[in-house]
């Protein structure tokens, strides 16, 4: 309850610091050139069909670029995090390949695959893929070695390491990593989804209403602002769930 | 029957080698109770950890029930520094680890150890949730599970209070007698040592070799403590540690 009324009163003071830019903005410019947010909240109710496509298209986007990242650069992480040899292989070819702009490959991509949805979903999956990689790669590097020998001395095998040590020891870390990495994530999907012209997404309609209708261009960025809270919160959702222990009550028990 | 012959651990390799352990030789017959004692980080516990199989010596052998020891064994159960508890799983988890990996111990065993240790009403509880005496009694209901007939501590009660401490010594004694296993038990605690070993192995500093050897047969009651022969016994091994 008390962490819903806080998220009021953040919203209430954004709309009002996004109402004051906006009479300063069009006074500046004396024309309307920053639409208000009662504008922009108007036109989402307006518009809320089409909207509503648009937003079912970039969340299920960035879910299957979620999963896929998550599917790829969690094992590949932990693996070059526990096993020296491979690290010392695979990770100069990271650190030479993580500082390349991603975007500068979306033209590219194009090329390659089109301009549907799977180029789109391509570009936010490599954007997360190192995020996760090297949080991933980090996590399982400062894993505490008795965890380790503990269950060794137990007898376990080496893939029964990775999946009762390795694994839930790093998986707080990797989901925040996803976590903020969220943004980027959406970021990324907004460039490819303006590249491609007359496709769906809200990236595209922010696009197409921004010269002359930037009433409703805002409405789909407050749609985007969403949509990225929505992921947020299924995150941390999913974090409460998967990783209980961390959240439990540090009062020891007598 | 444990027998360790000659044994030298290396750590590192080439011009980083490290030597922990130098020529150590001894003999545990089964059911008896042996301290190692030395000062910190002189090496003991690589020797401990070659006994339970997670680290092979660099010459030498170490042979328990005739077998010489190469990887972890199914009767040979670990104490770790602290407990080694995972705090991800929960008591219950925890308790079961070896079930868990091996699928082949008989559940009803963790049970009954966990019960006969007080904690069966916390079996669901995670680890963050417990007084660190009630961790160390996991630990040890975790070792106790598979039944073992070697129980290795590897400074099971560091970093405890006096009394939770003395409490816990008093329930290895008792578990030791109730269950019978051999018990090598690595401490840098004078006092844990003439409590708990019937034999006392006395090490240097890095590499560890043995620099005295201290019967204590008489031990074995929980009110040792207040005999004549446990203080003599102190002051026996404080003089072979150069205290």
């Amino acid at each position: 309850m008390k962490r819903i009324l806080t998220y009021v009163i953040s919203i209430a003071a954004l709309f009002f610091v996004w109402e004051m830019a906006s009479i300063a903005v069009n006074a500046i410019n004396q024309a309307p050139l920053l639409p208000g947010p009662f504008d922009a909240l108007s036109q989402v109710v307006k518009n809320a069909a089409e909207l509503q496509r648009n937003f079912a298209a970039s969340a299920w986007r960035l879910i299957l670029a979620i999963l896929i990242s998550l599917a790829t650069a969690m094992p590949l992480g932990l693996l070059i995090g526990r096993e020296p040899t491979l690290d010392r292989f695979l990770s100069p070819i990271i650190y030479i390949t993580y500082p390349i702009p991603q975007v500068a490959l979306i033209l590219f991509l194009f090329l390659v695959l089109g301009t549907g949805s799977a180029t789109k979903v391509v570009m936010v999956t490599l954007a997360l893929f190192y995020q996760i990689l090297v949080s991933a790669r980090g996590a399982a590097k400062n894993i505490d070695e008795e965890y380790v020998t503990s269950v060794l001395s137990a007898g376990a095998t080496r893939w029964q390491v990775y999946r009762h040590v390795i694994l839930p020891a790093s998986l707080p870390q990797i989901l925040t990593s996803l976590r903020v990495s969220i943004g980027l994530g959406i970021a990324f999907l907004y460039i490819a989804e303006t590249r491609a012209a007359l496709g769906t997404g809200l990236g595209s309609f922010i696009n197409k209403y921004m010269l002359f209708r930037r009433d409703k261009a805002f409405a789909g960025i407050v749609a985007m602002a969403i949509l990225g809270l929505l992921l947020y919160i299924g995150v941390d959702l999913i974090e409460r769930i998967l990783c209980r222990w961390k959240y439990v009550k540090r009062r020891p028990l007598k | 029957m444990i027998n360790v012959d000659a044994v030298t651990i290396d750590h590192g390799q080439g011009e980083q080698t490290v030597r922990a352990v130098e020529n150590v030789s001894f003999r545990l017959e089964k059911g008896k109770s042996l301290a190692l004692i030395g000062p910190s980080g002189c090496g003991k516990t690589s020797l401990l950890f070659a006994l339970s199989g997670l680290l092979a010596p660099r010459t030498g052998k170490i042979m328990i029930e005739g077998e010489e020891v190469k990887r972890p064994r199914r009767d040979v159960a670990l104490i770790l520094q602290n407990a080694g508890l995972l705090p991800w799983k929960t008591v219950w988890q925890n308790a079961n680890l070896s079930l868990l990996l091996n699928g082949d111990f008989p559940q009803q065993n963790a049970a009954k150890v966990l019960a006969h240790l007080g904690l069966d009403n916390v079996m669901s509880r995670f680890p963050a949730e417990l007084s660190e005496g009630m961790k160390r009694r996991v630990g040890i209901a975790r070792a106790l599970s598979t039944s073992p007939s070697v129980l290795l501590m590897d400074e099971p009660l560091a970093s405890l209070d006096t009394l939770t401490r003395e409490k816990i010594q008093d329930l290895f004694l008792n578990l030791w007698h109730e269950h019978g296993f051999s018990m090598i038990l690595v401490t840098h605690n004078i006092e844990e040592a003439a409590f708990l070993g019937q034999r006392i192995i006395v090490f240097t500093e890095r590499p560890a070799r043995i620099s005295a050897t201290i019967d204590n047969p008489q031990m074995g009651s929980l009110d040792y403590r207040d005999d004549p022969t446990f203080q003599r016994v102190m002051s026996q091994l404080r003089e072979a540690l150069e205290v």
